[in-house]
C-alpha cells in the first residue's frame, strides 16, 4: 500500500485531466497536495474532490515563469518542505508543420517545457526540499518517442523533457532528488476529447483501435505517478515509463 | 478575401495538384483530399477567417460551396 503521509506534492495543472487524478490519488494516500492551476473555479471544484485537509490552491498561469518564482517564494514563506513534483500541465496544438511557426512553438513549449524546468530549478535548491529528498516526475507523452502528423510541436516538447528528466536525475542524484518521466498514450481527459474534436473521425476511430488494451483513464496514469512519489521507488531515477494500453508496440 | 480567391488559397494551402477550382468542384473528387487535408483546412479556415470547425463538420460536406456556407457568407468579401 502506497503511503505519501506527511508529504507535501507540488502538482502543476492540479484542476483538470491527469493533474486532477493525480491530485486526488496522491491526497487518498496521505499527500498534502500544492495545486497550481490556471482556473480558480476549477482549482476549487479540485480541492473539494481531495481527502484531507490543507491543501494549498495558486491560480496562477505558469506560461509566465515569473509567477512560479512568487509561488516558491510563498511555500518558503509557510515553510513548507516539498517531497514530490509533478509537472502535469500542458497544452496540444494539432498544426501542420507549416503552421507551426516560432510563435507555436513558445507558446507550446512555456507551459509544457520551460514551467517545468523551471519548478525543477528552483525546488532543486536547499531550502524547500524535504531533508529526506524528493521526487520529481515530469509528465512527457508516448509522442515524446513516436513520431505523429500534425504533432511537430507537441512531440518536440515532450520529448524535451524526457531528456531533461535524465540530466535532472544525473545532477540532483547527490542531493537525494529523483527524476523521472512518465509517458502516457491516449488518456480519457478534457484535452483529448477537444483534439478528437479536430481530427476526422475515421483517424479517431484508428487511434481507438490501435491501443490492444483501449484508451485510458486519468486514474491508470496516477497509479504510476504516485508509486514514483513514494519511498517503495526509491531507487528509480532517470527512467521514462510508458503507460499506453500498448499503443506503441507496433 | 473573395470566395474564389479563398478556394485558390486553401488548395495552395493543402498543397492540392490543381488549385483552379470553383464553388460547385466536389470535395472528394480532388486528388490529394484525405484526412490530413481535412485537418490542413480545419487549420486554414481557422488562421485566415477565425472561424473554427470539426472534422465531422466537413466530413459532411459536398462541395466548396457547402464549406463556404458552413463557414458563414458574411466572413467573405462581396464578389
Amino acid at each position: 500500500m502506497i503511503d505519501l503521509s506527511g508529504k507535501y506534492i507540488l502538482i502543476t495543472g492540479a484542476s483538470s485531466g491527469l493533474g486532477r487524478a493525480i491530485s486526488q490519488k496522491a491526497a487518498a494516500q496521505g499527500a498534502t497536495i500544492v495545486l497550481i492551476a490556471r482556473n480558480e473555479t476549477k482549482g476549487i471544484e479540485t480541492i473539494k474532490l481531495l481527502k484531507g485537509s490543507n491543501h494549498i490552491l495558486y491560480t496562477e498561469d505558469i506560461a509566465n515563469c515569473l509567477v512560479i518564482e512568487k509561488i516558491i517564494k510563498s511555500l518558503i514563506e509557510k515553510k513548507i518542505k516539498i517531497s514530490g513534483f509533478v509537472h502535469s500541465a500542458g497544452i496540444e496544438k494539432t498544426l501542420p508543420l507549416k503552421s507551426s511557426t516560432t510563435a507555436v512553438f513558445h507558446e507550446v513549449f512555456n507551459i509544457n517545457v520551460f514551467a517545468g524546468f523551471e519548478f525543477a530549478r528552483l525546488l532543486s535548491q536547499k531550502n524547500i526540499v524535504d531533508h529526506s529528498g524528493a521526487s520529481f516526475i515530469l509528465i512527457s507523452s508516448v509522442r515524446g518517442k513516436l513520431g505523429v502528423p500534425f504533432n511537430t510541436v507537441y512531440c518536440a516538447s515532450k520529448s524535451a523533457l524526457i531528456a531533461g528528466s535524465k540530466a535532472i536525475a544525473m545532477e540532483l542524484a547527490s542531493k537525494n532528488i529523483r527524476c523521472n518521466c512518465v509517458l502516457p498514450g491516449i488518456t480519457e481527459t478534457e484535452m483529448i476529447q477537444e483534439f478528437f474534436k479536430s481530427i476526422p473521425p475515421e483517424s479517431k476511430e484508428n487511434i481507438i483501435n490501435e491501443h490492444p488494451l483501449g484508451l485510458g483513464k486519468p486514474e491508470y496514469i496516477a497509479s504510476l505517478v504516485t508509486f514514483l512519489l513514494s519511498d517503495d521507488a526509491k531507487w528509480i531515477t532517470g527512467a521514462d515509463y510508458i503507460i499506453d494500453g500498448g499503443y506503441s508496440i507496433h | 478575401m473573395k470566395k474564389n480567391e479563398f478556394i485558390k488559397q486553401l488548395a495552395e494551402f493543402c498543397e492540392f495538384s490543381k488549385t483552379d477550382f470553383s464553388i460547385e468542384t466536389k470535395l472528394v473528387s480532388i486528388d490529394g483530399y484525405d484526412s490530413m487535408a481535412t485537418m490542413s483546412i480545419i487549420v486554414f479556415i481557422e488562421e485566415n477567417l477565425n472561424v473554427k470547425l470539426t472534422a465531422m463538420q466537413i466530413n459532411g460536406l459536398s462541395d466548396f460551396g457547402s464549406l463556404i456556407e458552413l463557414i458563414g457568407s458574411e466572413k467573405f468579401d462581396h464578389d
